[in-house]
């Protein structure tokens, strides 16, 4: 382990001449130089940020055993933060902040050779683009502001202590071959399923190195790495319902990925669980307990938390003009209780490995150069904390160091980097089954209901995820994901898997109604993004989070069939999988 | 060399031989690729299923466009960018009901889309291609047939339409198998000329930014219908592609930029063009930056065979596309004009997509099938200043009921009529400094102050809907005021060429007597697509310039940050 151990170490322990020193070095002439920019009568920038993110991405796909597409990506991709005014009142936090008229030059990429002059240059071109974009709106907001009858209370910006963060490490080569050679034979195990219409099984190797310095003397250099191999199928109802599911396993580290035998073991259940799907009866509407057993907790709590626990703020206006926005769920709780009292919620990115699990939503330092500590969110029920940003909101002071997604109008988006759901008083897995059948032989339900994948991060299509969130809409509900394993629990202990449910009202306040949880945890860890049910591939920006949670059994849940047309099954038969192509195997 | 490899070469030619022998006609024996073969199976069990559903296919296509690209590009000695791609896309055609009318039948304004460039494997895997290609069909199929009921309920309701010919036509299947080219592209040694030509703008230190890249792909098309035609064709491209801008004082945006063609990166010009490129766009833009503004002028103008050539294509090119002439909401500038002069007498306009190269450049627009699978053939379209024929693909107009093969598409888009490789001739030609002293007697009689020169021009656009303007915007670069009193030529900024097509043609005087070729691509309702134009410098008596938009933010605040300072 070449790491440096501790923050304060850091600088003394970096290496001497490696290549972020001409990034770095690049950074902090221009940033000095660019304290000189001003046009009279007008304000000069109180901050400046710069941050690349040098990456190094392969990504690759195959399908029935045929390799789909196989690209290799180095890019640098720059993003430049320029503030005038002060923290109290800047560009920021405005509708129009991130609008500009003139001319942009072309620095959305950064070039690959560390050549200090060319990183200057771009940085300056960068830089001047920033600073003049950042006094239009600061021009246009100050006018606004006088003009509307209420006054910009919260700051715009929180001070953050400067941080040396430097780390070694650099990409490691990626085998193409061999990883192609895996996914053609990973994907030639669907040959063995009739019932998958269509099948791909994904890898993703994105290795970045992100460098951070801005004008308050923070310097950051860091890998972060997301090593990912993904397989998705869907198939088809005799009904023309379409199904689909997803498996991922996800690594910081291409050697901590499962083994090979651990992925197409999922692979084959992903396809012997749809194909099981698309013979399953539809399911029923239903009122009652519902129990997510094994990582089905970990996967709600996500959505439900991770979403709701992010802290925004609603920007500045013109007035009489609308926008949406929908603060989260919890924002305006802090202090009530949202939680049975047994029940804790930290989120600690600093955590590297649970049980030997290597957890995902690590990371030593957020998009804004600010450390996280371990965060207590939830105490005995009870919401104690939000995910912050520098972007002051009410009710707190600084930033937890949770900036881990671009946003809008100047600030950044919180989200959950290790999310650690804990219960004090639980009982074994096993025994929730039996609590879940005890409920509904008392209320005289001739069956409950068991969840045992979650579509989360959805695997549907964009217009399937479209539909889903105009239906929950209407409903008046905020979207939540829809449930891929659903199983009918009858009074004797014998299970139906049922499909094409989804649930109805099921926010944070369901979570109220959590009447037990199990002993044990699981671990589930996923690429994390802003699209509604973090649809894959819905936003540009994803970032790496892991929740471990128990399983949980929730009271007076709603699920209703998804009522739609369906398309009618293809005419023409599917071609045969002859043996010629399954024994490229 | 050792004796055993010759002896294996002569080998295999006696083989060719043997085959030529025995059957006549040596292309035709050649077996189909792999993944021909695979297509051909696929769109045979799908078409015959499908001929049992109502409402039935009379005709389907499958084409493959494989790609296989790589570029890099470089500024001031750094390398910007490096990339490799290989891609195949699907595009299906369905054609239900019958040519008469079928559910690709134009109704005015609606753009028909069915095809989608579905991503394919990129092995020749019979399981794998097989299953994407009958899901995709199933797609192509379901938005086919919902079409035509709807345009066989607005056929009820709808005024009977101008134009009556039929939907499609039916053309002889063409068989032919042949690879472009082996896709050769060493990215190091490709990082490695880009960086070192970019290196050169060093010595301009008034450009904002600069740049040069160098992309090159091979294109494969692999077509089958249920006509019976196969093919396998394509052809390499390769460009190296210079830039540079700067902004003036008054926020005026300038840039200029050349490209150097080829058709593989062995074919591209060496370091000496491309650093004469790198010149003439680094000085040309310096100079810009000093050059005065112009205001907007009427008056005589020389437009340089490049300049010419985007003219024509804009202005002419865009207007004899076929399918054009039968769509109502369309301009039909030309319509009714087969027969009758359009153009002066002494002018001719040839489309020829089978012309590969001219005067040792290769032609963009140059390929032997097009996108539905007809052989690429030259189109007269005006002789001697007399419309003679449209740009055709299968979909037929009134009086021309075939394709003349220029049925083009980008790869997810359904193809119409697009032009190839437009030339530009004349009968009557002068020299170059004919034409300049032409010039000077027009801006004198004219009793102009000035004429106008256009050497460089950056591409244009045109409107050809009833419901635009009929005009069109070409957008010089490099322009030069004239002066008739022996002054130097004046660079001046700022101006962009306006017009209306038929009163431009009206005005074009003499045609120099040297060709020059401008490679582009065009983008209309097919997409873009790698197109050319060919013509020599033009003198027109009135050609009208516009005030270009400009934006009013200054240049940078800050001088450029010190170059050299640190190694």
């Amino acid at each position: 382990m070449m790491r440096c151990v501790a923050l304060l170490l850091a600088a003394a322990c970096a290496a001497p001449a490696q290549s972020g020193d001409v990034i770095l070095r690049a950074m902090r002439d221009e940033m000095e130089r660019s304290r000189a920019l001003r046009i009279v009568s007008l304000e000069a920038p109180y901050f400046i940020e710069y941050q690349l993110e040098d990456a190094e991405n392969f990504n690759a796909s195959a399908s029935l055993g045929a390799l789909v597409n196989s690209n290799r990506v180095r890019l640098r991709v720059p993003r430049i933060v320029v503030r005038v005014g002060d923290y109290q009142l800047d560009n920021t936090n405005y509708v129009g902040t991130d609008y500009y008229g003139g001319t942009r030059w072309d620095t959305s990429q950064f070039p690959l050779d560390d050549s200090y002059n060319v990183l200057r240059r771009y940085l300056w071109l960068g830089t001047d683009t920033a600073f003049k974009a950042a006094l239009e709106a600061y021009s246009r907001k100050r006018a606004i502001l006088g003009n509307v009858n209420a006054a910009q209370e919260l700051p715009d910006f929180w001070k953050a202590p400067p941080v040396e963060v430097i780390r070694n490490g650099s990409p490691k080569p990626v085998d193409e071959a061999q990883w192609t050679g895996r996914l053609r034979r990973l994907s030639s195990i669907f040959l063995d399923y009739p019932a998958v219409t269509s099948s791909a099984v994904e890898f993703q190797a994105g290795q970045s190195i992100q460098y951070i310095a801005n004008s308050e003397g923070t310097r950051v250099r860091v890998p972060e790495n997301v090593f990912e191999v993904r397989a998705r199928a869907t198939a088809l109802a005799p009904d023309g319902m379409m199904l689909h599911d997803a498996v991922a396993f996800d690594a910081p580290d291409a050697d901590r990925l499962p083994a090979g035998a651990g992925i197409e073991r999922g692979i084959r259940e992903l396809a012997a669980n749809l194909s099981a799907l698309a013979a399953a009866p539809a399911g029923d509407s239903y009122t009652g307990p519902v129990l997510f057993e094994g990582t089905a907790g970990a996967q709600i709590l996500a959505e439900l938390l991770g979403r709701n626990l992010a802290a925004s703020r609603r920007p500045v206006l013109p007035p009489g003009r609308t926008l949406p926005f929908a603060p989260g769920e919890l924002e305006g709780r802090v202090g009530s209780r949202i939680l049975p009292e047994w029940m804790d919620v930290v989120d600690d990115p600093l955590q590297t490995e649970w049980r030997g699990h290597a957890l995902f939503g690590h990371y030593e330092v957020d998009m804004e150069g600010v450390v996280p500590k371990p965060l207590t969110l939830v105490e005995k029920g009870v919401l104690k904390n939000l995910l912050l940003t520098r972007q002051p909101v009410n009710g707190f002071s600084a930033s937890n160091g949770h900036a881990r997604l671009p946003g809008a109008f100047g600030a950044r988006t919180a989200a959950i980097g290790n999310l650690f759901v804990s219960a004090s008083e639980s009982v074994p897995a096993a025994a929730l089954k039996a609590k879940l059948i005890e409920l509904c032989r008392r209320r005289n339900k001739p069956y409950g209901m068991l969840v045992r994948k979650m579509d989360f991060p959805s695997s549907a299509t964009i217009a399937e995820a479209r539909g889903l969130l105009a239906a929950s809409q209407s409903a008046g509900g905020r979207p939540v994901s829809s449930p891929v394993l659903v199983y009918r629990v009858y009074q004797d202990g014998r299970e139906e898997l049922v499909r094409g449910l989804r649930f109805r009202g099921l926010d944070t306040r369901s979570l109220k109604d959590i009447l037990a949880a199990s002993t044990e945890q699981y671990a589930f860890d996923f690429l994390d993004n802003t699209a509604p049910f973090a649809l894959t591939g819905g936003a540009a920006f994803v970032s790496e989070a892991s929740v471990v949670a128990p399983a949980i059994l929730i009271d007076d849940l709603e699920m209703d069939r998804a009522e739609q047309a369906f398309e009618k099954p293809p005419l023409v038969p599917p071609p045969p999988r002859d043996a010629k192509a399954a024994a490229v195997r | 060399m050792s004796q055993k490899p010759s002896r294996r070469r002569f080998a295999r030619a006696a083989a060719a031989v043997l085959i030529g022998a025995c059957c006549s006609g040596a292309a035709a024996a050649q077996s189909p690729p792999p993944l021909v073969r695979i297509l051909a199976e696929e769109l045979d069990r799908n078409f015959r299923a499908l001929k049992e559903a109502d409402p039935a296919p009379y005709y389907m296509a499958y084409e493959v466009t494989e790609r296989e690209a790589g570029a890099a590009s470089a500024t001031l000695g750094a390398l910007k960018s490096s990339d490799r791609a290989r891609t195949r896309s699907l595009d299906i055609t369905i054609r239900l009901g019958s040519p008469k009318l079928d559910n690709y039948h134009r109704i005015a304004g609606e753009r028909v889309d069915f095809t989608s460039a579905a991503p394919l494997p990129l092995d020749d895997n019979e399981a794998a291609v097989r299953q994407r290609v009958w899901l995709e069909t199933n797609r192509v199929y379901r938005a086919a047939a919902a079409r035509l009921v709807r345009i066989r309920t607005s056929q009820k309701v709808n005024v009977k339409e101008a134009d009556s010919s039929n939907d499609f036509s039916i053309e002889p299947p063409q068989t032919h198998f042949e690879q472009p080219a082996p896709f050769l592209f060493n990215a190091e040694e490709i990082a490695a000329r880009v960086r070192k030509w970019s290196a050169a703008f060093d010595k301009f230190p008034a450009l904002v930014t600069s740049g040069v890249a160098l992309a090159a792909q091979r294109e494969t098309k692999y077509f089958v219908d249920t006509d019976g035609a196969r093919l396998e064709h394509g052809r390499g491209f390769a460009g190296i592609i210079v830039n540079a801008a700067a902004k003036a004082a008054d926020g005026m945006d300038l840039y200029s930029g050349e490209t150097l063609d080829g058709d593989s990166v062995a074919g591209l010009p060496k370091d000496e063009a491309v650093f004469a490129a790198i010149d003439r766009v680094g000085s040309d833009v310096s100079g810009l930056l000093r050059a005065p503004v112009v205001d907007p002028f009427v008056g005589p103008a020389i437009l340089s065979g490049k300049a010419a050539a985007v003219l024509f294509h804009e202005i002419f090119g865009h207007r004899v596309e076929g399918h054009r002439q039968k769509d109502e909401s369309e301009g039909q500038t030309f319509t009714a004009s087969v027969g009758a002069p359009v153009l002066p007498d002494f002018l001719s306009v040839i489309f020829d997509p089978t012309r590969r190269v001219f005067n040792g450049l290769p032609l963009n627009g140059y390929y032997t099938y097009d996108d539905e699978g007809v052989k690429a053939q030259p189109v007269t379209v005006v002789d001697k200043g007399i419309l003679k024929s449209f740009l055709m693909s299968r979909s037929p107009i009134k009086g021309f009921d075939h394709s003349n093969g220029h049925g083009r598409r980008q790869p997810g888009l359904e193809p119409v009529s697009r032009q190839s490789n437009l030339f530009v001739e004349s009968s009557r030609q002068v020299t170059e400094a004919q034409l300049r002293d032409m010039l000077l007697a027009e801006i004198k009689k004219q009793g102009k102050p000035y004429g106008l020169y256009f050497r460089e021009v950056t591409g244009g656009f045109t409107t050809t809907a009833r419901a635009g303007l009929q005009a069109f915007k070409v957008i010089p670069i490099v322009v030069y005021r004239v002066y008739p009193d022996g002054r130097p030529d004046e660079l001046v900024r700022g101006a962009d060429i306006v017009g209306t097509p038929l009163a431009s043609f009206s005005k074009i005087v003499a045609v120099a007597d040297r060709p020059e070729v401008f490679n582009g691509y065009c983008g209309a309702e097919s997409g873009s697509v790698p197109v050319s134009a060919v013509s020599p410098a033009i003198l027109v008596s009135e050609i009208e310039i516009e005030k270009k938009a400009k934006s009013d933010d200054r240049p940078p605040l800050l001088a450029a940050p010190p170059a050299g300072v640190v190694k």
